[in-house]
């Protein structure tokens, strides 16, 4: 391309032609302009003697590409420029297709506003396709609510507006476009983004033309993200909340479906736009996909499940941290859209800040650059996006480092040219050279994926957009003939070479033998037999012998001798939030049956390890304590090292978190939540009657149209009502949060009112006072051993409540409700025998064999006997005696804990840190010069490298101790 | 450490003894001698058998010498006698109910408050009281908070109709919450906040300048303490201590001096009657606390200590004894051991620092206090020798609070301040079955021992 000959292309259209060609029907034609305006460039080309790489894997040299009416007309070497064509001469330079970047966020159109106050209907049978739970509004009686939600038709919850379309507000940014043809993209797909449902994205070319014509498609996807709006109090306000909304909705776009083709119901059906706009989702013939943001890897497992369970087709929008469980990614298999924005090491105030720099935030550091090559090896389909970069200039530098670190220069043209096409439904049109696609290309001096070259032109619907010579931009400068200039001295020299680990590695399984023999050990049973000493033999993960040592053993046995040391089931902790993703709580509504902690179990939690370091191996994972029907829980083993769904106790029964007292009224959550149903222990007693008097007219209506042969329309599924119609029917156990007699007694009332025994009452302060009416209800009580005074509710806790029970016959537990107590609830059972001297055997019990019958998994665990699971732990004493300590933990035959395994663990961790400690601080650029665009661009960068992946997150909403945080609610 | 300072002349020369000690109980002027138990005397060995005299509420004799008459014969058939047990850093007293604002007195505004005193807000009545002392607690140092500078402890006597009666030492420390040295590294928040936010660069420069301001503060207390002997007042109690006794109106203004009540409560740690007592977690910010007060001259001692362990050299050179609040605190760094909170006391113990233990001062930190020997227990497990778990929670928060000549071990001259435990106190599983404090024997009921009694005798359902 000789500078200088060519007249510039790059024409900005005066207004008036932009309007005319804006309503012109086809961008093929080629009107002549009005007088007085410039006229439009030919539309004939032909680019010469370039090398053409029509698509990965296709690579001509000296090739031409003929242009015509701004699509492909030929391309091939050895090609005749056509008659009357604009010859360019390209030799020396690179033609690629025309680059699409992926996912470009840009803001949604509108911005929802409350909606004026409606009576929430309560009762009534219309009230089942939007019941309490299901009315986002219900946060307060008409004229008193806090957040009444979005006006309009749609969904009344503000995160959900799935018929927002970018394509209808479309106008070029002319600022993004241009930054973008920069780095040489041509295209680009652009995402809302706002809220849940977010709305449809469109494709857009970068040039500067009419919306009309730089729209490639519209609706390219529908855009779901589990992120709340943020600072509202209405629902979701949680992760597991967001879910949730995400499976209501795609249960109700079906049943909207099915209700409009079935017009013959009873009631007219919704005009409701959201629910319209999720049709395509679920076209039979050809879906819309889904784009899920899901922020974390866990959650992209989450959502790759969650796309299967509802039938959708979806792609993810990397976090960055999928280098974290590359063994999720082969399940997934779903494509992934890669930002490239890495962090980088900051400069920080002194050396010793850098001791403070958890390990987890230097490994992911150091693991960015990693991330696409790691997506890849999995066999994950990659488009490559700019969206996240602090500065987009960054876009180039940091697919280098990518493909530095194994990304393979295929596979990174793929990610930015038919990868990203496909994934726009634009494969026909761009994302290779090829003839009768559209002429889209980008013209490169050299090779994209070389530090030293320079985007030249990028050609866009025909029309070629270039750049300044970077020789004109070099005299600029003023470099010195000695080749000693800045840019030479600061070329890496060294390949950045990977120091972090997976932080898999260390983690998991250190010794599975296909049998192992505890010998001469104290073995505290859990069952009649009591305290026995003698040994214990697993098979294959299965208890096969308590007692005396079998005569024989199979082969490979790995013998423990256990002499003077205790054996005790597997710690089970009945009551924990420590390993749950996001917030505790779905706190927003009165009834939030329908959230899964299931949905948000968090296998990365450093409380893992430190639990099994006390001999816990299976845990109930609540939700918190803020509504009276709070969310779904979930029982876990402590299968360190595996995924969410391996961590899962398969058979334990479903159950749900309800609560009572202080909590639920928002007696302790300060002066402005005053609105909400109910504020008082009778209402929490009204608000339980409603809703199970609800459910029950919602399975009568399910049971009349099973009935009536599936005639007429299927009722609405409801998935929080579904729920409280599994505790009706005796299939899900209810965890109920409880401290005052009155109100225990009133809650045992209503629920055996409703036909349903309740699983356990936790917590239970007050239990001891209606110990025998607890027990001839036959729920279980999971208490603390000790707590008392940190609220009102508790000035008449007793540490002899769970001795009391005990002795009146009530199963009693102890559980932690604290990722700090949880290790060490062996301590905790000590204190049924110091308080109330309940016997050691049955003191432990509270810990071991009592929560698991009131988990209903006793067939599995909580017990040393012949037939559960190998759960076991192994102390240097007592379990009871405070100077104990636990050794190892076993789950299944597995050893998951060993205490002499820990100093070699640690060992490598600190070097691990050590070692990128020194790599980042060489790193981290020189503290910044005082530059008046500077600190944006420094927090922004600085946030990225301290920014902690979710599974890490701390605070943030996340609480380890529910109960105690409540009261802590009410400070300032 | 330096030797001592001569001090001048005492305070209690110049108070009625009542003022700072407490008055003294009237119904004890007999001897006792405890029979049958197994003496642990914490700061000698443990004597299996061995009696223990008791005389006008102290401890008037040990083993063979405790032979001689008495008035009264305890037996306590094998069970432990331990000296009475000290929470050394707590709100006992303060607080009843914490999640309730009205029941809360531990915190007061601004930022140097010297002239706060723990003592005169302290409810005798507190039905926390009780049950720390079911568990063997005797004594209790009630801690201030807010601020840098929050003002004094005092030190509590669990037995008393008033809290003249209870306040053993109504000055027993000037605590110092010390600027934290790690950094908030969360971005710059878009909406609200947006104008609160500060680089790491400027909360280095914030600390920095924090730690200017704690200087200067001291150098006017210095300064305001030379121009008030100068006037000739060096040997004048500060003023809260005059007011407190009622005797006579406190001295306001003398020689044209004037008193100003804030600079008076800097005087016993300038005088080092008392230590400061610096409230600092990471390794950095008890590094920089400690050398302050060294530098500074004053008696030290670090309260909180997180990562205490990892400076121990400094501590145990300097003779700074710890408080230590973080056994059962998770570990801060994910490179850490499960264990390393466990462990610290241990670390520390070899360096050569006393080590203490307490439940802190957060939302359980005066309901739990009976569970202050688990921690030390907890430390043990994890390789501190007993003996010094058993110091940890009696004789080192007795020389901490400057009164190991009256509490803490068991031996003659001291108090008659002890309990007498089932087994081991640092086993849960023990109770505690006599306390007395001061010669008195205290009983061991409480709201929870009420309750209890109570609903256990609940008539059983009809079947």
């Amino acid at each position: 391309m000789s500078q200088g000959v060519l007249p510039s292309t790059r024409v900005l259209l005066p207004l008036a032609a932009a309007i005319l060609m804006a309503l012109a029907p086809s961008h093929a034609a080629d009107p002549i302009e009005p007088p007085g305006f410039t006229p439009r460039p030919t539309t004939l080309h032909a680019l010469i003697n370039a090398r053409v790489i029509a698509k990965p894997g296709s690579d001509y040299s000296n090739a031409t590409v003929v242009i015509r009416d701004g699509l492909i007309e030929a391309v091939g070497p050895a090609l005749q420029p056509p008659q009357g064509s604009r010859v360019w001469d390209l030799a020396g330079l690179v033609v690629y297709p025309g680059f699409i970047d992926a996912h470009v966020v840009r803001p949604s159109s509108t911005t929802p506003t409350p909606p004026p106050a409606q009576p929430p209907s309560l009762d009534s049978l219309d009230s089942l396709a939007s019941g309490v739970a299901s009315d986002p509004r219900f946060l307060g009686v008409p004229g008193q609510e806090q957040d009444p939600g979005l006006p309009g038709p749609g969904s009344a919850i503000p995160d959900v507006t799935p018929q927002l379309r970018l394509a209808d507000a479309y106008a070029p940014d002319p600022k993004l476009n241009e930054s973008l043809r920069e780095l040489g993209f041509t295209a680009a797909n652009l995402a809302p983004d706002r809220g849940i449902f977010r709305g449809l994205g469109v494709a857009v070319a970068l040039g500067n033309s009419s919306p009309n014509r730089s729209i490639l498609r519209a609706d390219t996807a529908q855009h779901v993200s589990f992120s709340p709006l943020p600072g509202r109090e209405g629902y979701p306000n949680s992760l597991m909340g967001a879910i949730a909304v995400v499976r209501q909705a795609g249960l109700d776009a079906r049943w909207h479906r099915d209700r409009k083709a079935q017009p013959q119901g009873s009631t007219p059906s919704d005009f409701n736009t959201a629910l319209d706009a999720l049709q395509p989702l679920i076209d039979p013939q050809q879906p819309l996909p889904v784009t899920f943001d899901p922020g974390s890897i866990l959650m992209a497992d989450r959502a790759a499940r969650l796309a299967s369970e509802l039938g959708w087709s979806a792609r993810i929008l990397a976090s960055g941290h999928e280098w974290r469980r590359p063994d999720l990614l082969t399940s997934i298999a779903l494509p992934f859209i890669v930002p490239l924005n890495f962090p980088s090491a900051p400069k920080l105030p002194s050396d010793a800040d850098w001791d403070a720099v958890p390990l987890d935030l230097l490994r992911h550091w150091d693991w960015a650059p990693e991330n696409p090559a790691v997506l890849r090896r999995a066999g994950i389909e990659v488009a490559l996006t700019t969206t996240g970069l602090p500065d987009r200039k960054d876009f180039r530098r940091n697919l280098r480092a990518a493909i530095d670190r194994g990304l393979a220069e295929p596979d990174a043209l793929a990610a930015l040219t038919t990868i990203p096409a496909k994934l726009c439904g634009l494969s026909a049109q761009l994302g290779s050279i090829e003839p009768g696609k559209r002429a889209f290309l980008t013209v490169v001096d050299g090779s994209y994926f070389a530090p030293t070259s320079h985007v030249r032109a990028v050609w866009i619907d025909g029309v070629a957009f270039q750049f300044p010579s970077p020789r004109h931009d070099a005299k600029t400068k003023t470099a010195p003939a000695d080749g000693t200039n800045a840019a030479a001295k600061a070329k890496p020299a060294e390949p950045d070479k990977r120091v972090a680990r997976n932080p898999l590695t260390g983690r998991g399984i250190l010794t599975n033998p296909p049998a192992v023999l505890v010998r001469h050990a104290t073995l505290w049973t859990g069952t009649t037999q009591g305290v026995v000493h003698g040994s214990l033999l697993a098979v294959r993960g299965r208890i096969v012998s308590v007692g005396p040592e079998p005569p024989a053993l199979p082969g490979g046995t790995l013998v423990i001798d256990a002499h003077g040391l205790h054996l005790s089931p597997g710690i089970i902790d009945c009551h924990s939030h420590s390993m749950i993703l996001g917030a505790v709580n779905e706190a927003s509504l009165p009834s939030t049956a329908m959230v899964r902690v299931a949905d948000v179990v968090n296998s990365e939690s450093e409380n893992i390890h430190q639990q099994l370091a006390g001999g816990v191996t299976a845990v109930n994972l609540l939700h918190g304590s803020a509504n009276p029907i709070g969310g779904q829980n979930c029982v876990i083993k402590l299968r360190d090292g595996q995924p969410p769904s391996g961590l899962l106790l398969a058979d334990a029964p479903p159950g749900i978190k309800f609560a009572l007292g202080e909590n639920v009224k928002q007696s302790n959550a300060g002066d402005r939540n005053t609105t909400r149903f109910p504020q008082t222990r009778m209402g929490v007693g009204t608000f339980y009657i409603n809703r199970f008097t609800t459910a029950r007219h919602y399975a009568s209506e399910w049971q009349r149209w099973r009935a009536s042969g599936q005639q007429g329309p299927q009722p609405r599924r409801d998935l929080e009502l579904d729920a409280l119609v599994e505790i009706l029917e005796g299939s899900r156990l209810v965890h109920c949060h409880s401290y005052r007699q009155d109100e225990i007694l009133a809650f045992l009332r209503t629920m055996e009112g409703f036909g349903v025994r309740v699983a356990t009452l936790q917590h239970i302060l007050e239990g001891y006072k209606v110990a025998d009416e607890i027990a001839r209800h036959g729920a279980g009580a999971s208490a603390f051993a000790d707590w008392w005074a940190y609220k009102f509710e508790v000035i008449d806790a007793i540490p002899y409540a769970g001795s009391i029970m005990h002795q009146r016959g009530v199963l009693v537990s102890f559980n932690s409700d604290s990722s700090d107590h949880a290790r060490r609830l062996n301590l905790e059972a000590a204190k049924a025998v110091k308080y109330g001297q309940t016997p050691e055997p049955d003191a432990l019990r509270f810990v071991t064999t009592n929560p698991a019958r009131q988990l209903r998994i006793d067939a599995r665990v909580g017990a040393l006997a012949q037939g559960l699971d190998a759960d076991f732990a192994l102390w240097s004493g007592n379990p009871l005696d405070s100077s104990s300590l636990c050794l190892e933990t076993w789950i299944e035959g597995a050893r998951y804990f060993a205490r002499a395994n820990e100093p070699a663990r640690v060992a490598a961790l600190k070097d691990e840190h050590a070692a990128l400690v020194a790599k980042a601080r060489k790193s981290a650029k020189p503290a910044d010069k005082p530059d008046p665009n500077g600190p944006a661009k420094t927090d922004a960068a600085r946030a990225l490298f301290f920014q902690r992946a979710l599974e890490h997150a701390r605070g943030l909403g996340v609480v380890e101790c529910q109960d105690c945080e409540a009261s802590a609610l009410a400070r300032p | 450490m330096k030797p001592l300072p001569s001090l001048p002349t005492p305070l209690a020369a110049l108070l009625p003894l009542a003022a700072l000690l407490g008055s003294p109980h009237s119904s004890r002027a007999d001897s006792l001698r405890l029979e049958g138990a197994i003496v642990h005397t914490v700061s000698g060995p443990s004597l299996t058998n061995a009696p223990v005299l008791l005389r006008d509420g102290r401890i008037a004799a040990v083993g063979p010498d405790a032979t001689g008459p008495a008035d009264r014969v305890v037996q306590l058939d094998g069970l432990h006698l331990f000296p009475g047990l000290i929470a050394p850093v707590t709100v006992l007293g303060l607080v009843e109910i914490d999640g309730l604002r009205q029941a809360r007195d531990t915190t007061e505004v601004g930022d140097y408050t010297p002239d706060v005193h723990a003592w005169i807000a302290i409810n005798p009545d507190s039905e926390l009281i009780p049950v720390a002392r079911a568990n063997g607690f005797t004594h209790a140092h009630a801690v201030p908070s807010g601020g840098t500078v929050a003002g004094h402890s005092s030190v509590l006597r669990l037995d008393g109709w008033t809290i003249e009666d209870m306040a053993v030492k109504r000055v027993s420390g000037l605590h110092v919450y010390w600027p934290s040295f790690s950094l908030d590294v969360s971005p710059r928040p878009q909406g609200p906040g947006r104008d609160n936010w500060k680089s790491p660069e400027d909360q280095v420069k914030d600390r920095e300048k924090k730690l200017r301001e704690i200087d200067e503060f001291v150098d006017q207390a210095v300064a305001y303490d030379r121009a008030r002997t100068a006037a000739g007042l060096g040997q004048a109690p500060p003023i809260a201590l005059q007011t407190s006794t009622g005797k006579r109106p406190p001295l306001v203004e003398t020689n044209g001096f004037k008193v100003v009540p804030a600079w008076e409560g800097m005087l016993p740690v300038l005088r080092r009657d008392e230590p400061a007592f610096l409230h600092a977690e990471d390794a950095r910010q008890i590094e920089s606390a400690v050398s302050w007060a060294l530098r500074r001259g004053f008696k030290a001692v670090l309260a909180g200590g997180r990562d205490a362990a990892r400076v121990a050299p400094l501590l145990a050179t300097n003779k700074v004894p710890v408080v230590y609040e973080h056994v059962f605190t998770q570990p801060p760094r994910d490179i850490d051991p499960y264990d390393v909170q466990f462990t610290a006391p241990s670390v520390l113990s070899k360096a050569g620092v006393e080590v203490s233990f307490s439940e802190g001062t957060d939302r359980f930190g005066a309901s739990s206090i009976r569970n202050i020997p688990y921690a030390a227990a907890q430390a043990m497990a994890f390789g501190l020798p007993r003996a010094e778990a058993w110091r940890g929670i009696t004789l080192y928060p007795a020389r901490l609070l400057g009164l190991s000549d009256r509490l803490g071990s068991i031996e003659p001259g001291k108090d008659a301040t002890l309990i007498a435990v089932s087994g081991d106190i640092l086993d849960i599983r023990a109770n505690v079955r006599r306390l007395w404090i001061a010669g008195r024997e205290v009983p061991l009921e409480s709201r929870h021992t009420r309750l209890y009694d109570k609903f256990k005798a609940r008539p059983l359902p009809k079947p």
